[in-house]
């Protein structure tokens, strides 16, 4: 690669390297495991039985929880600063490095040869992604949005679910996108942690036979199917949400006049 | 792999006397544009690409009936133990000689496609120059140092186990399979900026061969410190085709993962050391 003999990329190469590989473990890894989680209790919300019997409610109740316990955390916004600044030195320095490839899928057509360059599109249509998805929804660049939903933490279940499906009505055409783009774009960051978690392993050395290497294959398989179901029923739940019925229990459980179905049945399970 | 494909294909008999036709990237020379020629060769019993490329070095004459220069090829041993028949047949790289047409090119009219390898600079023809593969197996030290100015007495001893793991290390001939199949490495005409392109996995299982020998491990710390910067291992994307294009069948991308923990544990060491 056309860099300057004393550039710092080439000083610190072996460092960089290696701090990319981490970077996509932790704090990116960690983080997109916890993020799918708490995304898909949207969906595994009906389980929670301390959210009252509407199972509606459970599943809007539990994400609100959820999304407020986040907004309370202590340091959020250096939580925040240390995952930006993660992804940025990911992805920079990722495009930098897969471009020093050329993919030959069509003449050497071996599965693992595909992993290798999915693992390439899918970081940068990630990026894409996780640009477009931290853009409208956390910095709040609503003309990014069709029909101009500003995401609410307070309002957290029903302004995604009028931001992905395209107006507070329901399903428009560039909301059909939308919600596409976020299945596709989620799908292959699953993808690239869970492979990049593979290869991780023969970077630093750990898997060296090549048993060894389809062992851990069968763990990231593993982990990556697991999450990926994570992320289909987070998409599925927000994909097929009413706007009102969720703005309306979630403004219930805001306003302190109205006591909030949650907090009702929580009295009533805790005060016998 | 390779045998059991060889096997299969055998079972359909392949046609007698029959003609192939061979496809062939021409080039005059360094620099010089590329084109392609097809040849008619008249097809024996046993023929390989090899026997096909003497024949019509014989009879340069394309399948549109135009005399032509004869092709120009590289060859040694013949039996797949020197690497240097090496070229692309049909799309994918591997030994011309030990490629046989029976198994490519069973029917009347099959068509066989031969190209130099497209990583390394064309001589002319289907001949390429491997000399940054070679420079390379310096740059890690591929070698067990045993000059000096006294005895340095018996090798160390070694387990029947490690002794049987270098092994199959040791048969690499530098063949340049692994570095054509490789999505990471690159063609390089400006040979100061070889030091600093991806190395590939032939050289990288090289230098895991000699830091695994008794005395090659003397030299281990400078093959990985030359293999801790820019064109060496962590510049593996792990593709893990030259471990299936490897006509040796020499667990590559084991040793890529070797030579990773090497350098793994050689930085911490560094790091809270400081040597």
């Amino acid at each position: 690669m056309a860099t300057q003999k004393n550039s710092p990329l080439r000083q610190h190469h072996f460092l960089l390297r290696r701090l990319h590989s981490l970077s996509g473990i932790v704090p990116i890894g960690v983080f997109l495991i916890l993020h799918l989680t708490t995304n898909a209790t949207i969906l595994w919300g009906v389980l929670n039985s301390r959210a009252g019997s509407d199972m509606l409610a459970r599943r809007v109740g539990t994400f609100q929880e959820e999304v407020s316990f986040i907004n309370g955390l202590p340091a959020l916004l250096l939580i925040e600063l240390t995952l930006w600044i993660s992804l940025g030195f990911h992805s920079i320095l990722g495009v930098y490095y897969a471009f020093s490839g050329r993919p030959n899928v069509r003449e050497y057509p071996y599965p693992d040869n595909w992993r290798y360059t999915l693992q390439r599109v899918s970081g940068y249509v990630g990026i894409l992604f996780i640009f477009y998805h931290v853009a409208t929804l956390r910095w709040g660049w609503s003309f990014l949005v069709p029909g101009g939903t500003q995401w609410s933490h307070n309002f957290a279940a029903s302004t995604l679910a009028a931001a992905m499906q395209g107006s507070e009505q329901g399903y428009t055409v560039a909301g059909i996108a939308v919600s596409l783009f976020y299945f596709v774009g989620v799908s292959l960051l699953v993808y690239h942690f869970a492979n990049g978690l593979w290869t991780a392993a023969i970077t630093w050395g750990l898997t060296i036979s090549e048993q060894a290497q389809k062992r851990w294959g069968f763990v990231c398989a593993g982990l990556g199917a697991g999450m990926m179901l994570l992320a289909w029923a987070s998409i599925i739940g927000f994909a097929t949400l009413d706007y009102d019925a969720a703005a309306e229990i979630e403004g219930a459980m805001h306003s302190e006049t109205n006591i909030p179905a949650a907090a009702q049945s929580h009295a009533d399970n805790t005060n016998p | 792999m390779a045998h059991a494909s060889t096997i299969k294909n055998f079972k359909n008999t392949p046609k007698p006397d029959r003609t192939v036709q061979f496809r062939i990237k021409r080039c005059d020379g360094p620099g010089q544009p590329s084109r392609y020629e097809s040849f008619n060769v008249p097809i024996e019993s046993g023929s390989n690409v090899i026997s096909c490329l003497q024949y019509i070095a014989a009879n340069p004459i394309t399948v549109t009936g135009q005399k032509t220069t004869p092709v120009v090829w590289d060859a040694g041993c013949l039996e797949e133990i020197c690497g240097a028949c090496t070229m692309v047949i049909n799309g994918k790289v591997r030994q011309s000689c030990s490629c046989l047409i029976d198994e490519y090119a069973p029917h009347e009219g099959d068509v066989i496609t031969l190209e130099p390898m497209s990583k390394f600079p064309v001589v002319r023809d289907l001949w390429v120059d491997r000399q940054r593969l070679f420079e390379s197996l310096e740059k890690v030290s591929a070698w067990v140092p045993i000059d000096g100015s006294y005895d340095l007495g018996p090798g160390p001893q070694e387990t029947p186990q490690q002794s049987e793991m270098r092994y199959t290390l040791s048969t690499c001939m530098s063949c340049g399979c692994c570095l054509e199949a490789c999505p990471q490495y690159q063609k390089e005409d400006d040979a100061s900026s070889w030091d600093t392109s991806f190395i590939g996995a032939a050289p990288l299982s090289q230098a895991r061969l000699f830091n695994e020998h008794g005395t090659g491990r003397q030299l281990k710390g400078a093959r990985l410190d030359a293999l801790m910067g820019p064109g060496g291992i962590n510049d593996c994307g792990n593709a893990q085709n030259c471990v299936k294009v490897c006509p040796k069948e020499i667990p590559l991308t084991e040793s890529i993962a070797a030579v990773g923990r090497a350098v793994t544990i050689h930085s911490f060491t560094r790091f809270f050391t400081g040597k």
